[in-house]
């Protein structure tokens, strides 16, 4: 089962720098929090639905769909009836709740768009060269890396108590936490021992070998890179613009 | 740094842990010509993974040792240097390849090592391609190691190191974890590395690697047994033994009929017998297989799809009697794990049924299956937790809600069976041996009819492989149905009655053994190896199982 979101097969979105990447990131969910009429937000939902075309991110939302669906409809379920009111639906409720709920599937669908494009190492560089000490993204890169191992390992370590007649689901709350002692011992200790036959494989591939580092990958930004840039800046831009003079919320157009 | 200094020389190396009463290593001395292929083999605590360790720093660096005497690598002394200062001159690699990968994708993993220690990025490309290439995984560079099998993990682990170029390379049991396919992958990228003139010491159990080398070292208690041209050790039946090593059945084979030097390679061995007028004599009619009991577990058209359409099981058919000892056989991903997990429940068929006792499995409670059908998993890490030994055992026993009077009975039952004595021991303390047998003390525990074990002898020496398979067969004897999984040949020759090869999710073979090691066709399309002297036999017309078989019948027919 695949634990990541990132697609393989390269798009136009894939070759951007990381920073650029996340620079989008950023501007789609400021831009989403600028304006709350239903119909200024659909443009931007637009903007990050056809990038994840682009990126070949749909089946990565086909994957989500559950999620999307329940957010959606919840948030505007729960708006239409709760706003300034209890349990009595009104119009102004249901725009609020339509605002909220596009919003909130648009930053969903942006945080998709990222990690469909990005892998996790390019998070890490981003990160490092807006200014995050290496080891804080290398950390990042190796919990990524080692989440499919634990999660593995857990499963195992599951199935083997099973078989010694382990079971969840009986007793008290105190009998059901002490059952988790037989799994979680394994987990911890095997990755403390892997642990630190990581560290060992970690400086026998030069971490720490006293040199200073090269960086190979992607340093370089191109025209694509710009153009992005541009439209990241500009989109957050208009939205901020649309904001301050007021034009974006709902109770000055009800 | 001369030209003719050796890759490694060591010098009256002596290391003592933090804490430990005894030596790791004692006056240990050798040398690794430049471009030479060293093997170094001997029991457990024989001292080898330390000597792999003090070779790259990792004694004393990350291991606190006291070190004595003196390391060499191409002729300058190491004392005193980080391991991460020596990584463009000594690679090491290990067993546990998943703790050897740190990055979402191959070339970020190639990469990691060279901007590491620096390597100018205009260079790296074709020090990709190249470590790539060496490995026999060029074209993987997008791809992402999670989706690699064994072997190919593993040879990105070495890829990631050669892309340093470092001269000398160390392999610490790097097939251990793997399958036949994987195992000869790694043997294979070794072959090539040596072409290319790297100096290599590999740590390794089985007898066939070391035939390869052009020095062969005998570890015994931290110290030396012997060392030399691996003919020459190999051959001598008595000093493998001594070391804890598995000697190779010709050579076996040579010194129960008397003969001198056995060669290394089968197929001159089988020429040299048939020279001095040896001709197997097999009983005309085989023993007829042991009729197998009433049906106790019955596999009907079963078929598992994983939740992701994977299939990994399709129409498999299998009935297996009260009191066998069946292998499963087959390369990763065949399907052996999947199948056996469906004999105690832990996976639901997607098609077909299993019954135990006429009864559906998946109808079974828990308690039940635990108390009929117990499956030892592979590492018995994934289930020791308790802090003494009597505890981990007495825990399956306390899961069926037994008085404390018959856990007690069941805890001392368990461990004598499995031959542990240490009650009080932290199990987390005893070596893999011995976690291992506590493992199946834990299961036995439990009383089961049946008996499953996921590749028991996997990571254990030839000592602590022969008193599992020893405990194995008493267990059998008293009545217990046993199931292994295994890639062991010779394990399932001399151990098993029955083996079920699997393929592609499939039923390939299921019945007795001797046909199966017969089948070469199988055996090629299964990537599967017979036990050598069944080769040997093979070649010289019979089909033998063990040595003293192969022994019999030669000795009738001179």
């Amino acid at each position: 089962m695949p634990l990541t979101l990132y697609v393989a097969t390269p798009s136009v979105l894939h070759r951007l720098h990381p920073v650029t990447k996340l620079g989008l990131l950023v501007a789609f969910i400021v831009a989403s929090f600028m304006v709350d009429r239903p119909l200024l937000l659909l443009p931007l939902a637009a903007t990050v639905g056809g990038l994840l075309v682009v990126a070949g991110g749909l089946p990565n939302v086909r994957r989500l769909r559950v999620m999307f669906l329940l957010v959606f409809f919840f948030t505007l379920f729960v708006w239409t009836l709760f706003y300034q009111s209890v349990l009595v639906p009104t119009y102004a409720g249901f725009l609020f709740g339509l605002s909220t709920a596009i919003r909130l599937a648009t930053f969903l669908a942006a945080g998709i768009l990222f990690l469909s494009t990005t892998r996790v190492e390019e998070v890490a560089y981003a990160l490092g060269r807006l200014g995050l000490p290496y080891t804080i993204g290398f950390t990042l890169t190796l919990a990524f890396r080692l989440v499919p191992v634990f999660f593995d390992a857990a499963l195992s370590v599951v199935q083997a108590q099973r078989c010694r007649g382990l079971e969840f689901g009986r007793g008290g709350v105190v009998a059901r936490l002490r059952r988790f002692v037989p799994i979680i011992v394994p987990v911890l200790i095997g990755a403390l021992r892997r642990a630190d036959r990581m560290a060992m494989a970690l400086e026998l591939r030069g971490f720490n070998s006293g040199r200073p580092r090269t960086t190979y990958l992607r340093a370089r930004a191109g025209p694509a890179d710009a153009l992005a840039g541009t439209l990241a800046f500009a989109t957050a831009a208009v939205y901020v613009g649309l904001w301050a003079a007021g034009i974006g919320t709902l109770t000055a157009h009800p | 740094m001369s030209g003719s200094a050796a890759a490694i020389a060591v010098r009256d190396l002596g290391c003592t842990y933090a804490g430990a009463a005894r030596p790791a290593l004692d006056g240990v001395t050798c040398e690794v010509p430049a471009g030479a292929l060293a093997v170094v083999m001997g029991a457990t605590g024989a001292g080898k993974s330390t000597l792999a360790r003090c070779l790259t720093r990792l004694v004393p660096c990350f291991l606190p040792a006291e070190l004595r005497g003196e390391i060499r690598l191409l002729g300058q002394a190491i004392d005193g240097a980080r391991v991460g200062e020596l990584a463009g001159t000594i690679g090491m690699v290990f067993q546990d390849f998943e703790a050897q990968l740190f990055s979402t994708d191959v070339t970020q993993e190639m990469v990691f090592a060279l901007e590491h220690t620096g390597v100018a990025p205009a260079s790296i490309p074709e020090r990709v391609t190249r470590a790539l290439g060496a490995v026999g995984l060029a074209g993987f560079e997008g791809r992402d190691p999670t989706t690699l099998s064994g072997g190919e993990k593993q040879r990105l682990a070495i890829a990631g190191l050669l892309a340093l170029r470092p001269p000398i390379m160390v392999l610490d049991e790097p097939t251990t974890d793997l399958d036949p396919t994987g195992r000869a992958e790694v043997f294979d990228v070794l072959g090539r590395l040596r072409a290319e003139r790297l100096s290599l010491l590999v740590i390794e159990h089985d007898t066939a690697a070391a035939a390869e080398a052009d020095l062969l070292v005998l570890l015994r208690d931290g110290r030396i047994l012997a060392s030399g041209p691996p003919a020459a050790l190999l051959a001598d039946v008595e000093a493998c033994a001594a070391a804890g090593v598995r000697p190779p059945d010709v050579s076996r084979v040579f010194a129960a009929l008397g003969l001198p030097s056995p060669p290394l390679d089968v197929v001159a061995a089988a020429d040299q017998l048939r020279a001095r007028g040896f001709v197997p004599v097999a009983p005309v009619e085989l023993p007829p297989p042991a009729p197998p009991g009433p049906a106790l577990i019955a596999v009907r058209g079963l078929g598992h799809r994983y939740p992701d359409g994977r299939r990994a099981l399709a129409g498999v058919n299998l009935t297996i009697g009260r009191g066998e000892f069946v292998a499963l056989a087959g390369p990763n991903g065949s399907g052996k794990t999947t199948l056996a997990k469906h004999l105690n429940g832990l996976l639901a068929p997607t098609e077909g049924r299993v019954t135990l006792d006429g009864r559906d499995v998946a109808d079974l409670p828990l308690e039940t299956l635990a108390q009929r059908v117990g499956y030892v998993f592979q590492d018995p890490d994934h289930q020791l937790f308790a802090a003494t030994v009597a505890d981990e055992v007495a825990f399956g026993p306390r899961n069926l809600g037994l008085a404390a009077a018959e856990v007690e009975a069941r805890v001392t039952e368990a461990l004598a069976a499995v031959e542990l004595h240490e009650r009080d021991a932290d199990p987390f303390l005893l070596d893999k041996g011995a976690r291992q047998r506590l493992a199946v003390a834990s299961i036995l525990a439990l009383r089961p009819d049946v008996l499953i074990l996921d590749e028991p002898t996997t990571g254990l020496d030839f000592q602590e492989q022969q008193r599992m398979l020893g405990l194995l067969d008493r267990l059998h004897a008293a009545g217990r149905t046993i199931i292994i999984i295994t890639h062991t040949p010779w394990v399932i020759a001399e151990h098993a009655r029955r083996v079920v090869l699997l393929q592609g999710g499939q039923l390939r073979y299921d019945g007795a053994l001797r046909p199966f090691f017969a089948d070469e066709r199988l055996a090629a399309e299964a990537a599967f190896r017979p036990p050598e002297v069944t080769h040997l036999g093979r070649l010289l017309g019979c089909t033998p199982l063990t040595v003293a078989e192969l022994v019999t019948w030669l000795g009738r027919g001179a």
